[in-house]
């Protein structure tokens, strides 16, 4: 299998709130998304990713719901809190500074 | 980490119903790699290796669960409830094991448990007074003259006029036994201040005023203590107003203190009366309560230190002294409820702490060994656990926790065995202790948060010595190699095997040789023959002088009473010292005042001449001397018709030594007269009781039972303690502070009775030491048995004989055995020497026989058939081992 670079720390928290910003998705739906979209360079440890989700639920910004799935049986999906929205919004400014920062670097060092 | 509400929320839903947390996430988990393999079915891949593929793509799922599990936060708590059910299952697979462990524990603690809970009331019990630490007696140190430390009430006035380090300051006569209403009372004497340096309220009533002490005799009041109020007055609310009688005088009662507040005392005294009274309390002080030597205690000013009250008291004391004591110098000695001299009772504990301890110790050894035996076994079960992806921490975690409920239940049980043992102890030392000695002060001491911090500690500290460590031990493996079935073999659980039998033979060695010299010494003690008759005879003291005519009245008119006869000073008190000259030279002597009925009473044979006659009093020259002392004055003649000169020996004579001072009044009679007297009888040698070294005098001069200070002795009818409670009964109708009344039964006692304590600690102790190891050496070789069952098999095989396979199981125990014994013994006989080697040590060889070699002999040839039965049935089940059998199980 080809390795992916791990993501950077922090980054899974960002990915799996934007992720949600839309819909209310399961799990392994929010891992094929991600994957999907960035056309598959990044690759979510499918192990870490529900410690990952299990600890946004405790921040209280995510919340799930049990509803039955595409496949009859039913599945955790997770949505997006108030708060959520609003720890989306300054970690995504934040990611963009930091982006910035590093591209503005790479360009002219 | 933060908490919010909803984080709450899931936290106490996961506390709540565990299992349907646990059941969503699995279920979570499981639908993600269904999902996965759905999608590589879509894919194109057969069904079984899209589900293998999904979840290997998808990693450990019990990582994961448990990953999740921590991000409740609350996954210590999460998994402390985990590791409490895998340890109560582990308990449950194996209940002896962890019964054993618990039971080994607790009972090691237990016992040491109730020497802390003792120590605890010495030393850390400090009495229930706000900011304690204030509070200070000023002393001066102790010399060899006594009435050179002493304050009287002249220098407490003093120090409260001219000194200004204390804001409150009350001076005290402590620890005054005596009868009120003819009920045994402690009494503390105080001034009025006392209450005010406590600084603790009455629940009840009031406290003294300075109205109570104000004129000479003040106020006859008494305050109750607690203690006093629960003993005397069943708790009766309606106390206050009534009216004691203490030596013939009413005294009120005005307050009630309350629960908890001993007075600055280790025991708290069933009532606090005003010092003014004193006279009233000790009579032989009247006219002269001045001199009469009293405590100060005062409470430290804040905002002085006790390093500059010190200075400032020393600086006022060398104005006060007389010169001899002005280079005494000045103490203040925290006054807290505790033992003055801490370190005096640390030194009188640390031995008993390391006897008590010993019990500990092999009872942890037991352990230990049962863990090393165990810890092969458990080797594997980590193995398993490590290999599944158990982190290390995790499993030290879970074994930590398992120590750890197990030393609080072997703690639990600690308590409990303490306080069994400890209100047993006392329920026997009321029954066998010699009544009216000790019925004041003998209550079991409570225990508090102090004795169970002590013994959580010490039960996780010995849990985790004894448990923990080998068990971490065994997390230090190679988990491949387990699961093969390979035992990791890095320590050698053979050598600490055997040090650990060594250990344990050699500590009941030790106990068992002391309870055997005990024993043995309280037996050659209950034959011992004081001379004196005994069986039926009693002793009354410290009569009130003024009811002596009224007491002597109502002791003639007592039926029971068949004969009775004076004595001075009081039996239980040495002779005095004195010099007889029979015209050779002055011969230290030893002498007594008796009344003509006294050798009869005693059952003292007069071997020659005749006793006193009723009407031979004070004044009359004549005496009786002992055989002994007939022979060294007359060595040729018979005694009988010589005269001698007889006077006080001003030096004292030789110091007695005694162990126990049962009669600590001082001796404030005038000296003896010098005088001539004529020998009229011979009295037959008694040795007297040895306890209190009261041996009888060499001479005997006659006096009436008229005469002050006259103790009496009297022959009754019927069972002595029958007796002597009905004397007791009507003699305090006549005086109700009637001294003390003892049967010479009690005293003969008293001497086995402190015997018979030490025989029945060492007994208990050795016996228990004696019962671990043996338990402790059977299960070890069991265990070795069944270990080496194999090679057994295999030696049988080859053409050994049973006898032999025996003899090789017995030998391994028979080097550790031998070792602890040989230790044991020297120890003890080491100690011996070094105890003999100490002032007390000649007194103490003659009662106790330190160094007896049948008690030796009986206790290390005990441990030695022990151990030799302990080893004998798992050696025996060796040589019946079928060689065919064993081998086909390869």
């Amino acid at each position: 299998m080809n390795r992916t670079p791990d993501l950077l720390p922090g980054t899974l928290d960002l990915l799996i709130l934007r992720t949600l910003q839309k819909d209310a998705l399961h799990g392994w739906a929010i891992s094929e998304r991600i994957q999907e979209i960035s056309e598959d360079v990044l690759q979510i440890n499918q192990g870490s990713l529900y410690p990952a989700l299990h600890r946004l639920e405790h921040r209280g910004w995510i919340e799930a719901e049990w509803a039955v799935s595409e496949l009859g049986r039913r599945a955790k999906y997770y949505h997006l809190t108030a708060s959520g929205r609003r720890q989306l919004a300054v970690e995504a400014r934040e990611w963009e500074r930091m982006a910035n920062a590093i591209g503005r670097v790479m360009k002219l060092a | 980490m933060s908490m919010n509400l909803r984080d709450l929320k899931l936290r106490l839903r996961a506390l709540i119903r565990p299992g349907q947390a646990e059941r969503d996430l699995r279920d979570e988990l499981s639908f993600h790699i269904e999902r996965e393999a759905r999608k590589l079915i879509d894919q194109g891949l057969p069904p079984e290796e899209a589900a293998l593929t999904a979840r290997a793509r998808f990693g450990s799922e019990t990582v994961a669960a448990d990953q999740c599990r921590d991000q409740r936060g609350l996954a210590f708590f999460d998994n402390t409830v985990q590791d409490i059910q895998y340890a109560l299952r582990t308990f449950w697979r194996a209940p002896l094991t962890a019964l054993t462990i618990v039971g080994t524990v607790s009972l090691g603690l237990g016992v040491v448990a109730v020497l802390f809970t003792i120590v605890n009331t010495l030393l850390f019990r400090v009495d229930r007074v706000p900011d304690v630490d204030q509070i200070y007696a000023v002393q001066r140190p102790e010399v060899s003259d006594p009435s050179l430390a002493a304050f009287t009430k002249r220098h407490f006035d003093a120090l409260r006029a001219e000194t200004d380090v204390f804001t409150d300051t009350f001076a005290a006569l402590t620890n005054i036994d005596l009868r009120v209403d003819g009920r045994m009372t402690a009494v503390n004497l105080v001034s009025a201040d006392f209450f005010r340096v406590v600084r603790v309220q009455p629940v009840l009533g009031r406290t003294f005023t300075a109205a109570d002490e104000s004129e000479p005799g003040g106020n006859a009041v008494v305050v109750l203590s607690h203690k006093g109020w629960d003993r005397h007055f069943n708790k009766d609310p309606n106390v206050l107003g009534r009216r004691v009688t203490v030596n013939g005088a009413p005294f009120e009662i005005i307050g009630v203190m309350p629960e908890g507040l001993r007075g600055l005392e280790m025991s708290a005294p069933d009532l606090w009366a005003p010092l003014a009274q004193l006279a009233q309390f000790r009579p032989m002080h009247a006219g002269r309560e001045d001199s009469v030597g009293i405590e100060i205690v005062g409470r430290l000013k804040p905002d002085v230190s006790k390093e500059s009250a010190r200075a400032q008291l020393a600086a006022w004391d060398s104005n006060q002294a007389p010169t001899a004591a002005r280079t005494v110098g000045i103490e203040l000695v925290p006054k807290r409820g505790t033992d003055p001299q801490p370190l005096a009772a640390v030194a009188l504990f640390t031995p008993l702490f390391f006897a008590f301890g010993l019990i500990l110790m092999i009872g942890c050894a037991n352990v230990a060994n049962l863990l090393l035996a165990r810890g092969v076994a458990r080797q594997r079960e980590i193995g398993i656990r490590l290999s599944i992806g158990a982190s290390r921490r995790r499993i030290v975690r879970q074994l930590l926790t398992e120590s750890v409920l197990l030393a609080l239940a072997a703690a639990a049980g600690g308590y409990v065995i303490s306080r069994v043992a400890l209100e047993r102890a006392v329920t026997w030392m009321w029954r066998v202790m010699p009544m009216d000695l000790g019925d004041i002060n003998l209550s079991v001491p409570a225990a508090d948060w102090r004795v169970a911090v002590f013994l959580v500690v010490a039960a996780i500290g010995a849990t985790a010595m004894f448990a923990l460590i080998p068990a971490l031990q065994a997390t230090r493996i190679e988990p491949v190699r387990t699961l093969r079935g390979e035992l990791v073999k890095d320590s050698q659980p053979g050598r600490a095997r055997n040090v650990l039998i060594g250990v344990q033979v050699f500590a009941s060695a030790l106990l068992l040789i002391c309870s055997a010299i005990f024993l043995r010494s309280a037996i050659a003690s209950a034959r011992f023959d004081p001379g004196i008759r005994t069986a039926d005879t009693i002793l009354l003291e410290a009569i009130n002088e003024p009811k002596r005519a009224a007491m002597l009245r109502a002791f003639a008119s007592e039926s029971l009473i068949t004969l009775h006869a004076a004595v001075r000073p009081p039996l239980l008190a040495p002779p005095r010292a004195g010099l007889a000259d029979s015209g050779t030279g002055k011969n230290q002597v030893r002498y007594k005042f008796v009344s003509a009925a006294y050798f009869d009473v005693l059952g003292i044979q007069i071997v020659r001449g005749r006793p006193f006659t009723p009407a031979e009093g004070d004044a009359h020259p004549v005496a009786i001397v002992s055989e002994s002392l007939a022979r060294s004055l007359w060595p040729n003649g018979h005694g009988v018709g010589e005269t001698f000169r007889i006077e006080a020996d001003p030096s004292g004579g030789t110091s007695s030594g005694a162990m126990l001072n049962l009669d600590p009044r001082p001796n404030d009679e005038p000296p003896l007269a010098p005088r001539m007297v004529t020998v009229v009888g011979v009295a037959r040698d008694v040795p007297g009781f040895r306890i209190t070294d009261v041996r009888e005098a060499g001479v005997f001069l006659p006096t009436s039972l008229e005469t002050p200070k006259s103790a009496i002795v009297a022959r009754v009818q019927g069972d002595p303690d029958l007796a002597r409670q009905a004397l007791i009964e009507n003699l305090t109708r006549v005086d109700p502070n009637m001294g003390m009344l003892v049967t010479l039964r009690t005293v003969a006692r008293l001497e086995t009775f402190f015997l018979e304590i030490a025989f029945w600690v060492s007994v208990i102790l050795g016996g228990l030491a004696l019962l671990l190891t043996v338990s402790g050496l059977f299960s070890v070789l069991s265990y070795l048995v069944e270990q080496r069952t194999k090679e057994i098999g295999v030696r049988m095989a080859l053409g050994a004989s049973s006898q032999k396979v025996t003899r090789l199981m017995l030998a391994q125990t028979a080097g550790p055995v031998i070792v602890g014994l040989v230790a044991g013994g020297a120890l003890a006989a080491a100690l011996a020497t070094v105890v003999l080697a100490t002032p007390a040590g000649g007194l103490i060889a003659e009662i106790v026989h330190i160094s007896d070699p049948v008690a030796y002999a009986t206790s290390l040839a005990v441990i030695i058939v022990a151990c030799l039965l302990a080893a004998w049935i798992p050696a025996a089940r060796a040589a019946k081992i079928d060689p065919m059998r064993t081998l086909r199980q390869e």
